[in-house]
């Protein structure tokens, strides 16, 4: 296969172009139906917005996945930090009310990745266990009702720390210019097709484009677990430890350290999530995000993320879960029937799995000329 | 009873593992079948229980001619065999794993006729507990019973008692005889020459997928055995003639053990020395290596290098400059969706960045220096040849940092080119001061390129021979013959 069918191939670009498809679908039946255009800058900025939840825990889980274990707890623990952070917030102040959601969410991550790694339980079982048993420490802080934040003056610090609108139009634009730039320095062709699309949306949006906060921070996670996953050590022994734990522990990696550094990132990253849940409302109902846990998944394989280790990219989870929350937003704005939503989406996983999986077959299957077979080892 | 004529195999890349190999099996006669790794030992077992289809020649079964197109059809004209990894499911019970084969909708098989056949095994076992909670040595009556129960006339065991302890080996050697007296055909693959000696009326040894000698037993001796398995290989190196100088003390172990698997062992490394450790499958080679390495949790024992206690987990023993190039390079050797570049760059410790530039660097003098065929610095290892792939594992380790160095089986599976490669490598490293053990089951190997040689049996070092004074033939007696134990349980 050559480099050029390794980067545009459907196996590592297809998450990109089912987002780009599935945007100009929706855009052909908003103009063919008359309503208001659906590429506004306002439109893609409120799907960011919805995504952004799913797409700071699906980063976190791309990396767990990627050391080759699994995480069900994320949405439970994200309910949990909402819960400590609106149920402490009147009574120790904002920012503390923050530590402490984040210190009880890494506590659940450590219980669960010591569970995993020194009692030997399978993480499925290990994180469904704390999957409910979480919840149920909502309900109990909770007492089964509604918390709320009391204090005006509270209330309105978390308002502003998660619905803030963050002028985007010229950091797009310099960021946009700045892969440009190196792109046709280095003749890298991804760059410049990012560089591209950054600067159509800047000027789709206009220079009132703006988002709200949380897909800002979104963006820096992403952007901060991808440098470390691309570019330094510990990235490339996150992949090592989940492609094959045994070679990595002959090599001399702490196996155990980057496993559970896996299960506390995780976690806090959830309990991040569930700090901007709790800021957008100002309270928390002990149901919130149920079953949240399973889109988070979903944007992690639709990114081409392998559920075996080893492999995986924050920066295609993200776009998974942009693609999600596009076909639900579509079906909303558009009112395509809410009761086929579910169907798709279902579909839409799966199909993608095996556009993985067959891709993944095909590259396999390598010729060893001088190895004899069986006998050799006999 | 069972014939095979002129059986020939050579697979689809070209390699002939059996040119032309006469075997009788008679009833009532254990047969003995020896032979060095890649003799076609293996390849034969596998023709014999219709795992794959000899390329000429014809499989004889009493006075008519037969072809084994499946496991099944073997199973039915009475050859069944048993393999050395037994494959049998730990969570059914004994009995259910024993007709396990056998068609119909009950579930429950006739009981009362597998139970007389265990009874005359000699070494019962409870037929409704879990495979899963069986020693291992009743697991491999299991298997037996297993190949028994439907009534198989030829008997085919695979290295039977490889993994078994002394006492199981015993219940072992008693089953084949009373097989054997019962007037089946036995075909006993083994490793071990006093094993051969002591149970088998008839010996063939194979090498490079030739019959070499067929005798019966009692006109051989262990060293004529030997001499036939070694023959006068054409050995990868040849021996320098002068000795090489060596170092100071530089790795010392103390009291190293493992629980089962090795018995408390010290030895003494120097500076530039290559230490060979002989023993075959399952003699402890590996447990040593490990558990100098810290790679095996159950290990205790103490590894001092240079002064310095070393601590027992692999990162602590690879900070210290102990470097370990597993035996099974696919499964422990490299990650696989990394590159020749980031897998050589693996036991990088102390920066935070990847340089690239400087990996890729590396890897390219790396690729040089070894000779690895590969076509760029970014290729995957899995997708290289074994021989190139053993060498990106190898290169990992090529780094200042490396004081010692551990190969686990190096040159398994691999062509002579890349093995003559490896092995000029080790010298050279150890000219240059590293020290070196070398486990190996390639004793012509061992002879060429070690200064000293320990020789392993069942978890313990029983010789310590000098490669300048002994060959292969030696070296297979004491690795594999000659314990007096077995005479006793004979």
């Amino acid at each position: 296969m050559t480099d050029r069918g390794r980067i545009f191939g459907l196996r590592t670009a297809g998450v990109y172009y089912a987002l780009l498809l599935l945007l100009g679908i929706l855009a052909a039946i908003a103009a063919s139906r008359g309503l208001p255009a659906y590429l506004s800058g306002q439109n893609l900025g409120n799907i960011a917005y919805q995504a952004s939840l799913v797409g700071i825990m699906g980063v976190a889980m791309t990396v767990m996945l990627i050391t080759g274990a699994f995480d069900l707890s994320v949405a439970s623990v994200a309910a949990l930090a909402a819960a400590v952070l609106v149920g402490l917030a009147g009574r120790i102040g904002f920012a503390p009310a923050i530590v402490a959601a984040l210190c009880t969410a890494a506590t659940v991550g450590l219980v669960n990745g010591a569970i995993v790694q020194f009692v030997g339980i399978n993480a499925f079982i290990v994180t469904l266990g704390t999957l409910t048993a979480v919840r149920g420490l909502v309900l109990i802080l909770t007492d089964g009702r509604s918390l709320m934040v009391e204090d005006p003056l509270v209330l309105q610090q978390m308002l502003a720390f998660e619905s803030t609108r963050v002028p985007l139009f010229w950091p797009l634009l310099a960021i946009a210019l700045l892969l440009l730039g190196r792109g046709v320095a280095t003749r890298g062709t991804l760059a410049i097709m990012a560089g591209g699309i950054g600067a159509a949306l800047a000027f789709l949006g206009g220079r009132g484009l703006s988002v709200a906060a949380p897909v800002v921070y979104l963006a820096l996670f992403t952007a901060a677990v991808g440098f470390v996953l691309r570019f330094t050590v510990i990235g490339r022994r996150l992949y090592a430890v989940g492609g094959n734990a045994e070679a990595a522990r002959l090599s001399g990696i702490n196996v155990h350290a980057y496993r559970l550094g896996a299960f506390v990132l995780s976690s806090v990253a959830a309990g991040f999530a569930g700090v901007l849940f709790g800021c957008r409302l100002g309270a928390i109902n002990p149901t919130a995000l149920q079953g949240a846990e399973l889109t988070v998944i979903a944007a992690a394989i639709l990114g081409g993320t392998s559920l075996f280790g080893g492999a995986g990219s924050v920066v295609k989870t993200v776009v998974g879960a942009l693609l999600l929350f596009t076909l639900t937003n579509g079906f909303n704005i558009l009112n395509l029937g809410a009761n086929y939503q579910g169907l798709i989406e279902g579909i839409v996983v799966v199909a993608a799995a095996a556009i993985y999986t067959v891709g993944g077959q095909r590259r396999r299957a390598p010729l060893r000329v001088d190895t004899a077979p069986a006998e050799a080892t006999a | 009873m069972l014939t095979l004529s002129g059986i020939e195999k050579v697979f689809p890349n070209g390699t002939a593992a059996l040119r032309g190999v006469d075997l009788t099996l008679s009833p009532g006669r254990v047969h003995g079948l020896l032979g060095a790794n890649g003799a076609g030992k293996s390849t034969l077992i596998k023709i014999l229980a219709g795992a794959t289809a000899p390329s000429a020649g014809t499989i004889m079964l009493g006075d008519r001619p037969c072809r084994f197109a499946s496991p099944r059809d073997a199973k039915a004209a009475g050859v069944a065999t048993i393999f050395q990894h037994i494959p049998l499911v730990p969570t059914l019970s004994a009995f259910e794993n024993i007709v396990m084969d056998e068609r119909g909708w009950r579930r429950g098989g006739d009981r009362r006729r597998i139970a007389a056949l265990v009874a005359t095994l000699g070494d019962p076992f409870p037929l409704d507990a879990p495979v899963g909670e069986l020693p291992i040595g009743a697991r491999q009556m299991v298997a037996i019973a297993q190949a028994l129960a439907s009534g198989a006339h030829v008997v085919v065991m695979d290295e039977p008692t490889a993994s078994l302890a002394g006492h199981e080996r015993i219940a072992v050697y008693d089953t084949v005889r009373r097989l054997a007296a019962e007037g089946r055909a036995v075909l006993f693959v083994s490793h071990f020459i006093d094993e051969i000696v002591a149970l088998t009326d008839d010996v063939t040894v194979l090498r490079d997928g030739r019959v070499v000698l067929e005798a019966r037993t009692a006109d051989l001796t262990e060293s004529l055995i030997a001499e036939a398995i070694a023959g006068r290989a054409v050995a990868a190196l040849e021996r320098p003639a002068q000795p090489r100088r060596r170092g100071r003390p530089l790795l010392t172990a103390r009291d190293l053990t493992s629980p089962g698997r090795l018995a408390p062992t010290n030895l003494t490394l120097h500076e530039g020395e290559i230490l060979g450790l002989a023993g075959m499958l399952g003699s402890g080679r590996s447990e040593l290596l490990h558990a100098i390495f810290g790679a095996d949790r159950a290990a205790g024992g103490e590894v001092v290098l240079d002064g310095r206690p070393v601590g027992r987990w692999p990162d602590e023993t690879v900070a210290a400059g102990i470097a370990l190039v597993p035996e099974d390079r696919d499964t422990q050797g490299y990650a696989p969706q990394l590159g020749i570049a980031a897998n050589i760059a693996l036991p990088q410790t102390g920066r935070l960045l990847i340089d690239h530039a400087a990996e890729a660097h590396a890897a390219a003098a790396a690729i040089v220096r070894l000779g690895i065929k590969a076509a760029d610095s970014d290729a995957l290892p899995a997708e290289l040849s074994g021989g190139n792939a053993q060498k990106v594992v190898i290169a990992k380790w090529l780094r200042p940092a490396t004081r010692v160095l551990l190969l686990d089986e190096p040159t398994a599976g691999i062509d002579i080119g890349a093995r003559t490669d490896i092995l000029r490598l080790i010298r050279d490293l150890a000219d240059e001061g590293m020290a070196v053990i070398l486990a190996s089951s390639e004793f012509s190997e061992l002879i060429a390129v070690a200064d000293r040689i320990l020789v392993l049996r069942d978890g313990h070092v029983v010789a310590t021979a000098d490669p300048a004074g002994c060959d292969v033939a030696d070296l297979i007696v004491m690795a594999g013959g000659g314990r007096p134990s077995l005479e006793n349980a004979a």
